[in-house]
């Protein structure tokens, strides 16, 4: 019993990530799927800093620390200079965080995904600004306090999974931490698929941001699928799309209650936050 | 190309974060460590189940009935027998409904006859030895444990066979005889001397002591308790135990049309079982209500599915005699709250008078040990053998168990009994005894340390039951064991409370890489110190309360 | 035009894309912007027709395209992108960025005036405006060498290992059509080495580029990054000379035009140097003693020997076609900085001639020589034209 995941050692420990944090998490099955072959793109985030003070790294392959908004030019950049050598074996991800993707990165990744570039990018979706102390991005869902929306934000979460399976790339997963086979398994799954842009979202509990103990970042990762806020499915070439994990019977007040980000919310809020759910996922069964 | 020499910029990056100390961050570290399972704490023979449940499910049968016969020698009969506190606790309880503890139990004691699996030979033979008065649960507990240790046992029975009330108690339709022969068999192999139909009594001890290092005395309790409103002499009002035994002896005594048993325990409703298997119209009379009566739940109900009619919360107050009949003239009672425990006393509710016919009153309200022999050699109390807490009676070198001793009235009860006696008696004899027991530094583990994500519900398989009205027509067994399916499917519903699988979840879920597998670590795993930040995911992402924490001064 | 001859009527953009393709870049990341598109246009022209290989990135901004041309360069591999005016300053933030990365990525930047309110004129402030960022500046004054300069940009930045950008002017240069001798591939493989640093983005040597650094740490980058502009400027000299032993044109990293005997120089940038040469000759056929100095190689500037060149020369006049509000013509401000506490310094006429893309003639250059040669010179920026 328990998880198979196929670990190959790069993501090091003696890293900078809080304790307990999911982005490492992340980061180790994504780097230990991927193995050496491969070349990643950081931009400013907590993965940035993950990374590793100079002269030291955590990640065993060559990373290069982009700005914010350039996350997916600068893969595309490595990947066509690569192929220009005749190397069409390494793989080049982009790993970036919510505010990196969702907003300031979004018109460089969309173009990418236009031009089908063959990389893979992957967002860690920790839904705010957390490495800045936890400020509103577009990824933040409705009603969650962060310090640029302090009585909780008006608009839902962008729904940026949805907007990449537009573009028709041949790859778009979302995972999360506390299913980390699942996880393992997409990366794989967007390596094995070449020639084309690939994107993962990856759902990636902040400890302070949301308020949860240091131990909470799977369970909670875990609750939010559970509760419909956040399905894990799989979509190939825009139209072919898997369910690996819906909701199952957990309500939104059973997600938002264990997180301080929602302690303001009134039953009535969580309701409407319910109603936004069950539409989301009303709409996003269809196309199972 | 010019001669300049092109100077190297001076960020590039070459070395790794793992020579890092973010140990030092953290004020608690994790640990590995076994903790006990609630199904453990309550077990009457401390067994093991987490682990032997385990290898159940790893399909290592063979290993699981040696985990079992640790404790338990006849996984057989007490899989059949058991009143199973370990499914009364288990964690798994209020999630879906406990795991089919016993019913595993049973499986894999059956199996271990249908094999032939035979227990090692001793690996020493000691010259000491000891006398076993009483061949049932206790004595056999007993004889087995000394003769692991290789002491010389001699086994005494006042009956033709061993088994007690195993054999002499239970009807077959729960026990059947063939299992309980197969399993004291088993036992008298390992090398026990037995003697048969011979009673021992104080009168005896000058002959043993010449003979045996120590006595074990666990004869049972055979002694019944009548109510005062029935004459001892009245044919009509019969004794449970004596009526269980002579159906056992296939001589069943006599039973008028009608039959009121009067109590409710498991040998109450042994006897109703029994009564309507021959044919007689069964009602019983229980003086505490459904809930709190002692036979467990299941015992009522298969008797009320076989037509037996329960009336419980009452009691008879007087008995009338009409042209033959009995007329039980009968109140409701409540249980006094404001007792101590282990006293009962009923208060009539008035208004609440009825009366039940019978033409044999069979009474199952309890029996004490025969102890009238044994009084000026043994102290008794409360009219049981006295015993300290290793099992001593007054009596330098006579140690007592099981009923005779207790009122802790259940067969698994004196297996425990009889075990932790057998401990007791070896280091009497010099022998070096060491008992682990995991409950001393560990706490429990309750529902809440358990991730029952990674448990999906699963309803609990208990084992097939055969129709009421086909096992009222005759004495074969009523449950049918666990298929090689149901039990896997059980086997896989356990938690494993506190009993890591080395299911990886502490080293998966570390997001420092601070747990390796480790082949030398007492627990299969290694928290690396220089890297663990002291989060604790892999305690949250630990299904089973597997780990615990260490507070660190730093 | 003779068969064997590589002499092209072209565009000065053109003569930058054939000198591009002659470089054979392996990354090429683009994106339109006038009047900087006839660059990218030929290129793309000759990829579709086979005649250049590497890879054509059509990004969606400027600022993507200077993202991918850093990491493609730091994957080890020659790297070309042109831009102008607004585009450039949408990548204001990545210059810095290509400069601290050390990436040699030689870039055409088309000088055109900055929005708002919108223009399509040649003005150089969009070019002169990043002079901080850490990039080699060359500014040139016609196609044949924009064509030629293109060719030196890529061998000092890949020695130095520091971006390069090579300007000239909007419409002035950029479509202005003349003959231009083209370099011949044999001559351009010769002049230019493979380029194949030891340090790169590369799985097998598994180096990273741009964690946090400490404060020390960051200091010394900087000063390395400043030790390598000072190295430019030899680096730029021997480049420029061993492309004119291969090809037969020179230009050095500035220009002393009629300056024997000279006691008034004037001092220009890229296209306005054409200009200031007919009218020196002109002043000078009217008796005054009148030179002219051409700052080509800007950043880093050529202190040294402006000092020296300009040493006892009574007066100067500087033309600029850019316009930095609050402290006024650019290069007006760096020649005065670079002779400061000069024995004998001039005295300096700073002009803002030609900003926005007005016509200057040569009769308007003579006009200003006149009057500055009887006045004495303010401290600021005068505007003329």
């Amino acid at each position: 019993m328990g998880y198979e995941i196929n670990e190959e050692k790069v993501f090091n420990s003696g890293h900078a990530a809080c304790p307990g944090c999911s982005e490492a998490l992340a980061l180790r099955f994504i780097l230990n799927t991927l193995g050496k072959d491969a070349i990643a793109v950081v931009p400013p985030s907590c993965i940035a800093i993950i990374s590793g003070p100079q002269p030291l790294s955590s990640m065993s392959i060559p990373v290069y620390q982009t700005t914010l908004e350039a996350s997916a030019a600068s893969a595309a950049g490595i990947k066509r200079a690569l192929i220009s050598k005749g190397n069409n074996h390494t793989n080049v991800v982009a790993i970036a965080g919510d505010g990196g993707t969702y907003d300031i990165g979004f018109q460089a990744l969309s173009a990418a995904a236009e031009r089908n570039e063959d990389i893979i990018y992957i967002c860690l979706d920790n839904e705010g600004y957390m490495n800045t102390g936890t400020q509103k991005s577009s990824a933040t869902p409705s009603m969650a306090f962060t310090t640029s929306t302090p009585a909780g934000k008006l608009s839902p979460k962008k729904n940026v999974p949805e907007i990449m399976v537009a573009h028709n790339i041949p790859y778009m997963a979302t995972a999360t931490t506390g299913y980390p086979d699942d996880l393992a398994r997409k990366v794989k799954r967007a390596m094995e698929i070449k020639g084309g842009l690939r994107f993962i979202n990856i759902l990636t509990p902040c400890l302070a941001g949301w308020g949860i103990p240091d131990s909470a970042g799977p369970k909670t990762s875990r609750l939010a699928v559970q509760s419909g806020m956040y399905p894990l499915y799989e979509v190939e070439n825009g139209e072919s799309y898997t369910l690996n994990y819906g909701p199952n019977g957990l309500s939104v007040a059973d997600y938002v209650t264990t997180q301080k980000r929602y302690r303001h919310l009134l039953a009535e809020d969580i309701e409407l936050i319910q109603a936004e759910v069950d539409h989301s996922w009303e709409r996003l069964q269809k196309k199972f | 190309m010019s001669g300049t020499v092109k100077r190297v910029p001076s960020i590039w990056t070459t070395g790794s974060t793992d020579i890092l100390n973010t140990g030092t961050w953290r004020s608690a570290i994790a640990v590995h460590e076994k903790r006990p399972a609630p199904c453990y704490g309550v077990c009457p023979v401390d067994g093991d189940i987490p682990v032997w449940v385990q290898q159940v499910r790893n399909e290592k049968f063979k290993e699981a009935w040696q985990t079992l016969v640790e404790n338990n020698p006849i996984p057989a009969a007490i899989g059949r027998t058991c009143h199973r506190p370990c499914e009364g606790a288990c964690n798994r309880t209020d999630f879906d409904g406990a795991v089919s503890i016993n019913a595993l139990e049973q499986y894999i004691g059956d199996m271990a006859i249908q094999e032939g699996w035979a227990f090692p030979a001793p690996s020493v033979e000691l010259d000491q030895k000891v006398a076993v008065i009483g061949g049932g649960p206790a004595g056999l507990s007993c004889a087995y444990q000394l003769r692991r240790k290789g002491i010389q046992v001699t086994l005494f029975d006042a009956n033709p066979e061993l088994g007690g009330v195993l054999r002499y108690g239970v009807p077959e339709y729960r026990l059947p005889k063939k299992m309980v022969a197969a399993e004291t068999q088993r036992i008298v192999d390992l090398g026990v001397e037995v003697v048969t139909g011979r009673k021992l009594t104080g009168a005896d001890v000058e002959e043993l002591e010449r003979d045996y290092s120590a006595i074990f005395i666990a004869f049972g309790a055979h002694e019944p308790k009548r109510l005062s409103q029935f004459s001892k002499n009245d044919k009509r009002a019969l004794d449970g135990i004596a009526f269980l035994r002579s159906v056992r002896l296939d001589a069943p005594a006599e039973l008028g049309r009608k039959v009121v048993v009067i109590g409710g325990g498991s040998v109450a409703m042994d006897v109703a079982g029994s009564a309507l298997r021959l044919g007689r119209q069964t009602e019983i009379l229980a003086l505490e209500g459904r809930e709190v009566m002692p036979a467990p739940e299941d015992e009522i109900e298969d008797v009320i599915e076989e037509g037996a009619l329960l009336i419980d919360g009452a009691m008879v107050k007087t008995v009338e005699d009409v042209s033959g009949r009995l007329l039980l003239h009968c109140i409701k009672v409540e249980l006094d709250q404001n007792v101590l425990p282990g006293i009962i006393r009923p208060i009539e509710i008035a208004g609440t008078e009825f009366i039940l016919e019978a033409d044999t009153v069979i009474l199952a309200v309890g029996q004490d040990p025969e102890l009238t022999d044994w009084k000026d050699r043994v102290q008794v109390a409360k009219g049981m053998v006295k015993i300290d807490e290793d099992y001593r009676t007054s009596h330098a070198g006579i140690f007592a168990a099981g009923d005779v001793a207790s009122t802790e009235r259940f067969v698994s009860t004196a297996i425990g009994d009889g075990k932790r006696a057998a401990n007791c008696i070896a280091r009497h004899l010099g022998q070096l005894v060491v008992v682990e027991d995991a409950a001393v530094e560990t706490k429990e583990v309750t529902f809440e340390d358990i991730n029952t994500f990674y448990f999906p519900n699963q309803e609990p398989g208990e084992r097939d039951k055969v129709d009421a009205d086909v096992r009222i027509a005759g004495f074969a067994e009523i449950r049918l064991g666990l298929s090689d399916e149901q039990a896997l499917n059980q086997a896989k519903r356990c938690f494993s409370c506190g009993s890591c699988v080395e299911c990886d979840n502490c080293s998966i879920f570390c997001p420092d890489m601070a747990i390796i597998k480790d082949a030398d670590a007492p627990l299969y795993y290694k928290v690396l110190e220089q890297y663990c930040k002291g989060c604790g995911c892999c305690l949250e992402e630990c299904p089973r309360g597997a780990m615990g924490v260490k507070e660190e001064k730093k | 035009m003779k068969a064997d001859s590589n002499r092209l009527l072209l565009s000065g953009n053109h003569a930058v894309s054939h000198a591009v393709k002659l470089v054979k870049p392996n990354v090429m990341p683009v994106y339109p912007i006038t009047p900087q598109t006839p660059i990218l246009e030929l290129i793309t022209e000759f990829h579709a027709a086979g005649e250049m290989t590497g890879e054509i990135m059509t990004m969606e901004s400027e600022h993507s395209a200077m993202a991918a041309a850093i990491t493609a360069s730091l994957t080890g591999v020659r790297v070309f992108t042109a831009t102008a005016s607004q585009g450039l300053l949408l990548m204001h933030e990545m210059l810095h960025y290509a400069a601290g990365a050390r990436a040699p990525i030689v870039m055409f930047n088309v000088n055109r005036t900055l929005g708002s309110p919108w223009g399509f004129w040649p003005d150089q402030t969009d070019s002169l405006a990043q002079r901080d960022t850490g990039w080699i500046q060359y500014y040139c004054e016609n196609g044949q060498e924009s064509h030629d300069t293109t060719l030196q940009a890529f061998r000092v930045a890949e020695q130095i290992l520091l971006p390069t950008m090579v300007i000239h002017e909007a419409f002035y240069v950029s479509h202005s059509m003349e003959a231009v001798e083209i370099a011949t591939q044999d001559q351009v493989d010769a002049y230019l080495p493979e380029f194949n640093p030891p340090h790169r983005l590369d799985p097998q040597i598994g180096e990273s580029w741009g964690n946090t650094v400490s404060q020390i740490m960051f200091q010394n980058h900087r000063r390395d990054m400043g030790d390598a502009m000072e190295r430019v400027l030899d680096v730029a000299k021997k480049a420029d000379q061993e492309l004119e032993e291969l090809v037969g044109r020179g230009y050095g990293i500035h220009e002393q035009y009629r300056c024997e005997g000279a006691e008034f120089i004037i001092v220009t940038m890229g296209s306005m140097t054409g200009t200031a040469r007919d009218a020196v000759d002109e002043l000078r056929s009217e008796g005054l003693p009148v030179g002219l100095l051409k700052i080509k190689l800007f950043r880093p500037f050529p202190v040294a020997d402006v000092r020296e060149i300009l040493s006892g020369i009574p007066k100067l006049m500087v033309l600029d076609r850019n316009y930095a509000p609050g402290t006024g013509g650019i290069l007006y401000q760096e020649l005065k900085a670079a002779l400061y506490g000069l024995e004998g310094a001039p005295e300096i006429h700073g002009y803002l001639a030609g900003v926005g893309g007005t016509n200057i003639s040569p009769a308007n250059i003579k006009e200003m020589v006149h009057s500055a040669m009887g006045e004495k010179p303010v401290a600021h920026s005068v505007w003329k034209g």
